[in-house]
């Protein structure tokens, strides 16, 4: 009986959510006016959730470019094709790895320390203090974290890219010998700015506001215990990977 | 003999109104029915056994929980019919002291305490250093100003909080339990403090507070509720001779009787796995 009943309320608890989650970004927006009264508070969250979480950033995508660089350059060789890595590579990551994974790892670092701030912020009564001086927390403490995410994500995102390409750059050219020119010219007559490159950006913007409102509701409407705080800050990272990689392909499906 | 202070039941300038308040949380029946004058200008205590609403009362004073039915007016105003913005601007007139003091734990003592002034008043910064250093001082806390909250012990974070919560000189303050983790000097202190206030801004004060004789030294009124219902009204002195249920067990702090000192519960040899005894509570 009970396994008749549970799974309508779990589908039912999903869309409740959902629901909770556009009403809440619907408030973020109208309180984006009053939020800009506090612009300082804005720059220190894009400094906290991007230039804190660039060093991370731009690891990976080092590492990430190099991987590609070598995965392409093998495959690419098969077919005496290794004059094309530069555009493979930066293809695949403006297109695709860059908005995707710099948003799965600003998911992992940005996202959680979000979520746990506003957590926290809840469970000590510091939000409902904020009520009690009428300072509404949605302007003070979730707009200006849902504009950072806005912000940091496409810059981010750009760091990420740059990072691969330049790991790319090293394998393919310094250390398995494809011509220097070859790579760049290559690269720069088979990128489009508006297609390709600026294809990343929307993309990017995108999963930074998805990132950053989940990441926002979880910490916003988390139980006000240390249980309840855990639980929002591991959704906020399932939810963020879901979502991120779900609307990828939406948006691919109508950016091609 | 009655304390000449004590407001008559029947005033009518009462800066808050409950009328009618019934209130349930999670299906337990926290009001029923209640009704209660806070008048202008005067300390009001609330009192009564943990778990009857106390804090509840004043969160929906506040605006921060509505009840399922009936009114609240403060200043005149209908709390539960207030939108949002008309919300914040009656909040604007009401200091709160948080039980767990709630200051912001990314800022300094002196940013907490500034915070209300940064977000709603343009002012120098120099006047604005003054007015903190001038609420600081008052709860004894100036030379803290650079500390953090996390450097200050419990008694030291209510005091910032009421530091924060008197800032802006509302007309209305409200208190959660602050006399909890007060040393008898830093106690004694605050007693002053909201006498003073009190007496020279005039400014309105409710307590919620079980330390009845610190209480008694400076509330003109106050109420007992038990029950969902207020059992009790009246100065400080009449509330302990009143002959209302549960009067002397609750302030003679007597375990069990009307007031019960142990939630409702299965019977305490069955918890424990023992035989039933005959006649066992």
């Amino acid at each position: 009986m009970n396994q008749i009943r549970k799974p309508p309320s779990m589908i039912g608890d999903a869309l409740a959510q959902i629901g909770a989650c556009g009403l809440f970004l619907v408030q973020i927006v109208a309180a984006i006016p009053k939020s800009l009264r506090h612009v300082v508070e804005t720059i220190r969250q894009i400094w906290f959730v991007g230039a804190m979480s660039l060093v991370i950033i731009m690891t990976c995508g080092l590492f990430v470019g190099m991987v590609l660089g070598l995965q392409l350059y093998y495959v690419l060789s098969i077919f005496g094709g290794t004059a094309a890595l530069g555009t493979v590579v930066s293809l695949s990551l403006y297109r695709e790895l860059g908005p995707v994974v710099a948003a799965l790892l600003f998911a992992g670092r940005a996202g959680t320390s979000i979520t746990a701030e506003i957590g926290l912020m809840r469970a000590t009564d510091q939000l409902a203090a904020m009520e009690m001086m009428a300072v509404d927390p949605i302007a003070y403490v979730a707009a200006p974290r849902f504009l950072a995410g806005l912000v940091a994500m496409p810059l981010l995102a750009c760091a990420f890219n740059a990072m691969g390409i330049f790991g790319a750059h090293l394998v393919g050219v310094n250390w398995l010998g494809l011509d220097n020119g070859t790579f760049w010219s290559n690269m720069t007559s088979g990128v489009d700015v508006w297609k390709d490159v600026m294809n990343g950006v929307w993309k990017s913007i995108a999963f930074g506001g998805v990132v950053a409102l989940i990441a926002v509701f979880q910490g916003y409407t988390t139980a006000p215990t240390s249980e309840g705080v855990a639980y929002a800050t591991t959704r906020t990272v399932v939810f963020s990977s879901i979502v991120v990689l779900a609307l990828d392909f939406v948006m691919t499906a109508f950016l091609m | 003999m009655t304390d000449p202070r004590a407001p008559t039941p029947n005033s009518t300038d009462a800066i808050v109104q409950v009328r009618g308040v019934r209130t349930v949380l999670g299906g337990k029946p926290i009001f029923d029915n209640i009704d209660m004058d806070i008048p202008r200008g005067r300390i009001t205590a609330i009192m009564g056994p943990s778990g009857t609403g106390k804090t509840t009362l004043l969160r929906h004073i506040t605006g921060q929980l509505m009840p399922d039915a009936g009114e609240i007016r403060v200043d005149g105003q209908n709390v539960p019919a207030l939108s949002r913005d008309a919300l914040f601007a009656l909040r604007e007139r009401i200091g709160y002291l948080f039980q767990n003091s709630a200051l912001l734990t990314d800022f300094s003592v002196f940013e907490n305490v500034a915070f209300p002034l940064r977000q709603h008043l343009q002012l120098p910064e120099e006047l604005v250093r003054n007015i903190v250093l001038t609420k600081l001082q008052a709860v004894g806390l100036r030379g803290a100003a650079d500390l953090m909250p996390s450097e200050l012990s419990g008694g030291m974070a209510r005091r910032v909080a009421l530091a924060r919560a008197i800032i802006r000189d509302p007309t209305l303050i409200l208190y959660d339990e602050p006399f909890v983790g007060l040393d008898p000097i830093a106690l004694n202190q605050v007693l002053r403090l909201i006498r003073t206030l009190n007496e020279t801004l005039g400014i309105t004060s409710v307590l919620v507070a079980h330390e009845f004789a610190a209480v008694a030294r400076i509330a003109d009124l106050g109420y007992r509720i038990a029950g969902g219902k207020v059992v009790a009204r009246g100065t400080p002195a009449e509330l302990t001779r009143g002959d209302a249920p549960g009067t002397k067990k609750f302030f003679g702090g007597e375990a069990d009787g009307p007031v019960p000192f142990q939630y409702p519960s299965r019977d305490y040899a069955a918890d424990l796995g023992f035989p039933a005894t005959a006649g066992a509570a």
